[in-house]
Order: structure tokens, then sequence, then C-alpha cells
């Protein structure tokens, strides 16, 4: 039921594998519900998959780290990174409504982070770091 | 992930095992439009072996649904899991894509 890990790598695609080979194990040690684990690999791939894309274009990638707390009654997950800033808060809502044809392709990334998690919360840490938390209440129906 | 595809007389099935990810979404995505592009555009994906998805993976079924209706062909789903159908469901998507209960009626949908 308790389970701390973290896993630190560049922010690279090529590490995806790993960042989510990362948390699929940890939600398995934490002994974390089918339904909830679903919903914090999701969450935490479209994390990663924005700093990887977003979070340090033009440069060199920095470092991403993925820091996991699993306890009896919520599992809370810290993503951080050195990139650009970004708070989720305004990442702009997703088009989740409109016909086929006038539906965009992606833009549903944060869309299902703040559906699935009980919490998202954003914040700069020093100079140049963003730290983006997840909360997801065990048995909590979302 | 493994796709795997199967011809019919007027529908082309297209199996996938596996997880639907930021890795793999692509390898999907060529699959599916490899199909369309080659005319076969009444399109059934069996989900049966698929247990995960994010937003990856819907970016692939958009993004055939769109090419195939557009050629006047649809892109329906079987079989969906109740994990990869909440992941739908929270993005609007059961209310644009078809959805069957298995592959048979998938199938028998074109026929209509």
């Amino acid at each position: 039921m308790t389970h701390e890990a973290r896993i630190t790598c560049p922010a690279r695609r090529d590490n995806l594998g790993s960042l989510l080979r990362f948390i699929t194990d940890a939600c398995a040690k934490a002994e974390l519900g089918e339904e909830d684990a679903m919903a914090v690999r999701v969450s935490v791939e479209e994390l990663c998959e924005n700093v990887i894309t977003h979070g340090y274009k033009g440069r060199e990638p920095g470092p991403l780290s993925i820091e996991f707390t699993g306890s009896p009654d919520r599992v809370v997950v810290a993503v951080e990174d050195r990139g650009v800033p970004f708070d989720p808060a305004q990442a702009p809502p997703a088009d989740t409504t409109s016909d086929w044809k006038e539906r965009p392709l992606g833009g549903l990334g944060w869309h299902l982070v703040h559906r699935l998690m009980d919490e998202v919360r954003y914040e700069r840490i020093g100079d140049d770091g963003n730290r983006t938390t997840l909360v997801k209440r065990r048995f909590a129906t979302t | 992930m493994e796709v795997t595809t199967q011809m019919f007389d007027r529908t082309t099935v297209v199996r996938v095992i596996g997880s639907v990810d930021g890795l793999t979404a692509e390898t999907l995505t060529g699959a599916l439009q490899s199909h369309v592009d080659e005319g076969r555009i009444n399109l059934v994906c069996d989900l049966s072996g698929v247990d995960y998805t994010s937003s990856a993976g819907l970016r692939a079924l958009l993004g055939t649904l769109k090419a195939a209706r557009q050629q006047g062909g649809d892109f329906r789903l079987a079989a969906v899991q109740p994990g990869v159908h909440r992941i739908l469901e929270l993005s609007g998507f059961t209310s644009i894509l078809k959805l069957y209960g298995d592959v048979d009626a998938a199938v028998a949908s074109f026929a209509d």
C-alpha cells in the first residue's frame, strides 16, 4: 500500500519508455486499483509528453524527474523540470463537443489530467524549475 | 503493441493488442492511415486487446476517423475495454465515434 520512488533522466523522447515503465511499476507496487493506476499513468504520460515536447524547446533537454509517493489514502506524483514556466491552469480548454469535422487533433492532454486527478498543483521552484503535483485520492470517484 | 489486419468484402478489421501511448501511437497511426490511403475506408478497430490509451492514441483514432469519413467511409470501434472507454468518454469521443460490443457487430454495421 505504501511505496515511494523517484526517477530522473534527460527530458528526451527516447526516455519516455523508461518513464512510463517507472510509473506503471510504482502504481503496481503501491497496489493501486486498475482504474486509478490507469488515471495516474495517463496523467503522468501527458505531463512527461508536455515537458519532452515543449519544456526545453530550442535547447539541450534538461532533467525531468518523477517523484511517486503512494500512501494508504492517496497517491501523490510530483513531476519536475527546469524548462520554460508553464502553469497547467493556463492550458487552453479542450474541445470535446464539436462535430468530427471541426474537432482538432490534439489539445486533450491537460483536459484528461484535470479530469482524472483529484488535484493538480503547479509551482515555480527556484529561478528555473517547475513542479506539477498530481494527487489521486484512493477510492475516490472522478 | 501489435497491429494485425483482416480483410473482409466490404470492411477491413485492424486488431490492436497492447498499450497505445506516446511510444506506440505513431505506429498505429501509420497502420490505419495506410488502409485509408489504399481505399480501404470502411474500417473497424478491434480494441479488445487494448488496456491503455493516452491522448496520443486518441489523436490516432481521430485522425483515422476524419480521413475515412472525408472519403465517404467510416472508422468504427469494437470491444472497447472499460479503461479505454472511460478515456474516450472523458474526451468526448463517444459522441463522434460509433462503438460496438464486438467485431462481428461492427463489421455487420457496414452492411446496413
